[in-house]
């Protein structure tokens, strides 16, 4: 898919730099996948080899976090990354139903990026605001919350999706 | 030391000691399936619960350090209840595939049920379905909803072989073991983690589907695979040996053996093995009994002058048979030609840091020790010059076992073959020893799995081990054929029948190959 990975030097240098600070160097995977992810969108496999390299650590272990975290991206996704929470208090609250709205809406599977490359929708782990569930995040940094089906597709129209 | 109860019974434990080394060290049973005494302590499948007096709440007996005094139970009804519960929740995504698992009859999961299961499930919720047949590498396949997480395959990668080919990937109920793209797990301690694997979860590729462990007999015995001569368990039927796996020995191999060990079961069976003794030259050679071929291979030695004999060893034979060849040639026919046929020099020093050991031959240190206490070994140029000029006309050879590990062999037989007579003693029949030109006499021995004795490792450490079946009953020890060669009797009645060697099973036959 993506052979042609490689990073920014800025990048390497901060990988090397979050290497100095931790005890292990597994402490440093997490701050370097976030690292690739936004430089690349998503974490291709070519990345996790050159981490391996870099950190001094097994693919395998690399690839333990990566897939364990619903914030990495293991495949590439839309200009609109929608995560939509489905844990306890957002389920109880109709993320679920919110999922399937969203997904008919865009005619998307979970999972899947909208034929266009605009859209993509996740369900994710818990993103700490239960109090305003049901709630799901948009990219890197929105947050839209206390949504109904309707609510949330009007927004993401605003944000031009 | 501290001293303890387990269960009301008191014992006394070694300081630092877990609750669970305790439970095992008095002999009790409990509920576990991620400790393993090898590896590192995971405490992630929260079953060997125990209640310790005076503490509120149930601990787990592989992280809890033994105190003085300490009182731990595994009866009370708080810790069946709970146990039983935690069962519960591994059997959840648990297929239940037991009549078709390769795993069924030595399986934790199964085990563990008898004794402490609820045998009343009351989850509501489908199952998670996964992969049943994953190729995780050239010898480990994995059922990955058979997989209860206990996570000891991937500290074994981490910890022992440090390879890192595993690993849990997912989350929640959808985690699953795993290799990288392109990493396959290919290391030659790999089927370690089918030993390990507490369920059917990780199942060897060369033995899945061929028996049922519970029609196997167990023996003891030692690795002949090389000169590190791992503890192992020699697993065999009425129709042959099907697998080695290692024995616990703290000394020598702890709880591993290697790939490559593991494959010593392959040449012991019928269908490699020299049956009959061969006597003749190329083209002309006969099949007869192996009494009457050892008496006259005895009777040619006796009647060659003892300065005209060489005598040429492997570092393949036993202790005890080296003892009464040695006392033979050397003290009854006077023989001072000996020489050590070390298959791979170049090799024999290396060492993986492990276990594997590039001295591919049980006990080199044996015979070391053999040409130590009865007579100084001759160089092998003198063996060649001898042979090319002559001087050797009668060559006994103490030929390898496990023939796969002597790379030399074609070129070895050609060489001994150009004296006048060559007397060479296998367990594996071989082919280019029946085109040999001269007189050729070809005698059956045994292999490690049917007879007794003791190896010689690399540390010096001397290992008996026992007989476990009979594959060839018409072949001889060595010591068996030095008696008979002397021209006295040996006990032919004692011998044991052999094996019939593998049933066609039409079912898999008609099915193609699984």
């Amino acid at each position: 898919m993506a052979s042609t990975f490689s990073m920014s030097a800025e990048g390497l240098a901060f990988i090397k730099k979050e290497l100095t600070r931790y005890e292990t160097p597994y402490s440093a995977i997490i701050p370097s996948l976030f690292r690739v992810q936004a430089e690349h969108g998503w974490v291709p496999p070519e990345a996790v080899v050159l981490l391996g390299k870099t950190l001094n650590l097994p693919e395998a272990h690399i690839n333990e976090v990566l897939y364990f975290y619903t914030m990495f991206n293991t495949k590439p996704v839309g200009k609109f990354h929608i995560q939509v929470c489905t844990n306890i208090s957002c389920a109880m609250n109709g993320g679920r139903e919110l999922t399937q709205a969203l997904c008919k809406h865009y005619g998307v599977e979970v999972g899947q990026t909208s034929a266009d490359g605009k859209v993509t929708i996740n369900k994710v782990e818990c993103l700490g605001s239960c109090d305003t569930a049901p709630m799901m995040q948009v990219n890197a940094d929105s947050y839209l919350e206390n949504l109904t089906p309707e609510s949330a597709i009007k927004k993401l129209k605003e944000m031009g999706a | 030391m501290p001293k303890i109860k387990v269960n009301g019974q008191e014992i006394e434990v070694p300081e630092k000691s877990t609750v669970i080394q305790a439970f095992k060290q008095a002999g009790v049973d409990i509920c576990h399936y991620c400790w393993h005494p090898g590896l590192s302590i995971a405490g992630v499948c929260r079953l060997c619960m125990v209640q310790v007096e005076g503490m509120p709440k149930l601990q787990i007996a592989c992280n809890t350090e033994v105190k003085e005094g300490m009182s731990v139970n595994n009866t009370s009804d708080v810790v069946k209840e709970t146990v039983k519960w935690g069962l519960d929740f591994h059997l959840i995504n648990h297929p239940l595939d037991c009549p078709i698992c390769d795993q069924a009859g030595e399986c934790g999961l199964q085990d563990q049920y008898m004794q402490f299961g609820s045998y009343d499930p009351e989850m509501a919720e489908p199952k998670v379905k996964k992969s049943k047949a994953v190729d995780l590498g050239p010898t480990v396949m994995l059922d990955k909803e058979r997989c209860i997480l206990c996570s000891r395959c991937v500290r074994f990668t981490d910890e022992v072989s440090k390879t890192n080919e595993l690993g849990i990937f997912n989350r929640g109920d959808r985690s699953e073991i795993g290799t990288v793209q392109g990493k396959p797990l290919d290391n030659n301690y790999s089927l370690n983690t089918v030993d390990i694997c507490p369920v059917g979860a990780l199942t060897s590729k060369d033995f899945r589907f061929r028996q049922r462990v519970w029609y196997l007999k167990e023996a003891d015995s030692i690795c002949p695979g090389c000169s590190t001569g791992c503890s192992v368990k020699v697993h065999y039927n009425e129709e042959g040996v099907w697998r080695v796996k290692p024995r616990v020995n703290p000394e020598v191999n702890g709880h591993w053996m290697c790939d490559v060990g593991r494959n010593t079961y392959k040449y012991v069976n019928l269908k490699s093995r020299l049956l009959s003794g061969k006597v003749g030259k190329r083209d002309l050679w006969q099949e007869v009994s192996v009494e009457d071929a050892v008496r006259s291979a005895g009777l040619k030695l006796r009647e060659t002058s003892p300065d005209a004999i060489a005598v040429v060893y492997t570092g393949q034979y036993t202790n005890e048979e080296y003892a009464s060849a040695f006392k033979f040639f050397k003290e009854e026919l006077k023989v001072k030609n000996v020489f050590h046929w070390l298959n791979n020099p170049e090799k024999v020093n290396e060492f993986d840091g492990l276990l594997f050991r590039g001295d591919r031959n049980p006990n080199t240190k044996g015979l070391e020790n053999a040409f130590a206490s009865f007579g100084a070994k001759g160089s092998w140029d003198n063996l060649q010059a001898g042979i090319n000029g002559r001087k050797f006309k009668t060559v006994i050879v103490f030929g390898p076992e496990d023939q796969s590990v002597f790379p030399d062999l074609d070129e070895k037989i050609k060489m001994f073959s150009q004296a006048e007579n060559l007397i060479w003693l296998t367990a594996c029949a071989n082919k280019s020893l029946d085109s040999v030109g001269g007189e050729t006499w070809q005698i059956p021995v045994k292999t490690y799995i049917e007879k007794a004795g003791s190896f010689t490792n690399f540390q010096g450490k001397v290992q008996d081990f026992k007989a476990g079946t009979t594959i060839v009953p018409q072949a001889l020890s060595v010591s068996e054929a030095v008696e008979l060669m002397a021209g006295r009797e040996i006990n032919w009645n004692l011998r044991p029948r052999g094996v019939g060697g593998p049933k066609t099973n039409y079912a898999v036959s008609d099915r193609g190959e699984l």
